[in-house]
């Protein structure tokens, strides 16, 4: 997989790598353990969107919501977290690097691993909120769900071949069958072979560990669910059960895209984003240094 | 198309400002009218879960903001629409004549591969009102120019005819969707990258 993906060369990411940042933020005492950030928009704003990766992705899979975001005025921070083995720590890490970047309260786009961390981090923090709202994309609010909660104890001494391969073999619901999908799952691979074997094993430990989102503490929060109708990663119960969770939220289904909409239908999934955004607009929780209504929307 | 599989209809409703799009939309989905005009920003959507011949349909529908007009809402908005309906008001003449500018802006916006089959619905509004401009001969006769495009007579805020417009733009979506080709399956048929055979034991695949 030495081979680069057609994305990778593309303008679009490129000129996201060359205008934004790489920063390694540490906030732990081991300083070996470092959050990966890309900030984008104005710095002004103290309420910007932070997206958060499932398993496999590392911070700048969201280079499209990024780009097609900050164009518009929104803040964008990309985080990807070093390891962490509960989600006690990782809610403890992420609290710590808000902390650090200076911001009270966030918004939070989460797509699977990283839209549950998103809920058990607004749960962590539900009585001193720093969550002003949450997006999920393809997601979920409880880990029994999955395969594997018995042997997840066990991740940490799999070899990275291993788990890259549980991975893999699961990125492809149905095959593809649009060329969006395809480059995306190229790029995906090529994002998932980047990442070192603790990465890997301490994600999909939270993935798998047992745990659930008490969302009733949630239910004054503003929420969007994004998922993908036909052809997703998630069975229907299961999409079903997380709207239980949520009955305040909208309801963003897509047709089809796959795993990772956000990159395979990036226009789609910023639109929604922008929907859900806009409700701020004119309030001290604004995402965006003007408002984002006068905006119209994306052209593309 | 299985029959099991869940649908989602993407329906777009479009027209003049203050011809009662959103109200059509509230009226239908939340059972709710409100008198006082609040112009719509953009665009925004709800869901409706309906069941239709045993099919458990989810209706997502968009409105619009009727000066959005010849402004570009993006391919996003359109993308992927299954039915248009278009809107009017019986008692403002404007409203009727801006409806072949409003077919023409989703034809060309929204692409779909066999524009003339292309399900569109016309619904009169507020119809609870007097004096009436535009008389439903009128408007019939449009629509048989158009393909003999369903036209409905609606009142949002006494929710006349409102349920069966949207049935009968569901089952227009619904056919539309049957016959019609995935909008993004480039590749007819099916290529594997990898023969990754989904072994499905209990629940859900780990998340990637």
């Amino acid at each position: 997989m030495s081979n680069i993906s057609e994305w990778s060369q593309s303008a679009e990411y490129l000129s996201f790598r060359s205008n934004v940042p790489l920063r390694r933020i540490v906030v732990d005492s081991d300083d070996s353990k470092g959050w990966r950030i890309y900030d984008c928009g104005p710095k002004s704003v103290q309420s910007p969107l932070v997206c958060l990766p499932p398993v496999s992705g590392t911070a700048d899979i969201f280079f499209r919501q990024a780009l097609a975001l900050s164009a518009r005025g929104v803040r964008v921070i990309l985080a990807e977290a070093p390891p962490y083995w509960s989600t006690k720590e990782w809610c403890d890490g992420f609290r710590r690097l808000l902390d650090y970047l200076n911001l009270s309260r966030v918004h939070l786009f989460g797509a699977s691993l990283g839209g549950y961390l998103a809920q058990k981090f607004a749960e962590y923090t539900c009585s001193c909120p720093r969550v002003a709202s949450i997006s999920l994309c393809n997601s979920f609010s409880d880990t029994s769900i999955f395969r594997g909660n018995e042997s997840a104890a066990l991740y940490w001494m799999l070899p990275a071949l291993v788990l890259k391969k549980m991975l893999m073999s699961n990125f492809e619901p149905e095959p593809a069958k649009d060329s969006d999908t395809v480059k995306t799952i190229d790029f995906m691979v090529e994002k998932l072979d980047s990442l070192t074997q603790s990465e890997l094993a301490s994600r999909l430990t939270l993935n798998c560990i047992r745990g659930y989102v008490e969302a009733h503490k949630l239910r004054d929060l503003p929420v969007t669910i994004i998922d993908v109708f036909n052809g997703a990663p998630l069975s229907s119960p299961v999409r079903e059960e997380l709207y239980k969770c949520y009955p305040q939220a909208k309801l963003a289904h897509l047709k089809t895209g796959g795993y990772f909409p956000f990159l395979s239908r990036s226009a789609e999934v910023n639109l929604h984003l922008l929907i859900h955004l806009r409700q701020f607009d004119n309030t001290p929780l604004a995402s965006s240094e003007k408002p984002l209504i006068n905006n119209s929307l994306p052209d593309s | 198309m299985a029959s099991n599989k869940k649908v989602l209809l993407k329906v777009i409703i479009l027209g003049d400002s203050s011809v009662g799009k959103t109200s059509l939309m509230n009226q239908y989905v939340n059972r709710k009218f409100s008198n006082q005009y609040k112009a719509t920003i953009g665009a925004d959507f709800l869901t409706k879960e309906v069941t239709i011949d045993d099919r458990t349909v989810t209706m997502q529908i968009w409105d619009t903001a009727g000066q959005e007009r010849f402004q570009s809402l993006g391919v996003a908005f359109y993308r992927g629409a299954d039915c248009c309906v278009l809107v009017f008001d019986v008692t403002a003449p404007n409203t009727f004549k801006s409806l072949d500018s409003w077919r023409d802006e989703f034809l060309i916006q929204a692409a779909p591969r066999e524009p003339d089959n292309f399900p569109f619905v016309l619904l009169g509004n507020k119809v609870d009102l007097e004096p009436r401009a535009i008389s439903a001969k009128r408007a019939q006769q449009w629509c048989q120019a158009k393909n003999n495009m369903p036209y409905f007579e609606t009142s949002a805020k006494e929710g006349l005819n409102v349920e069966q417009a949207f049935l009968a733009i569901a089952k227009n979506a619904l056919a539309q969707q049957n016959q019609s080709v995935d909008l993004y399956n480039e590749f007819p048929d099916q290529i594997k990258l990898t023969n990754t055979q989904k072994s499905n034991g209990g629940g859900d695949s780990c998340a990637c």
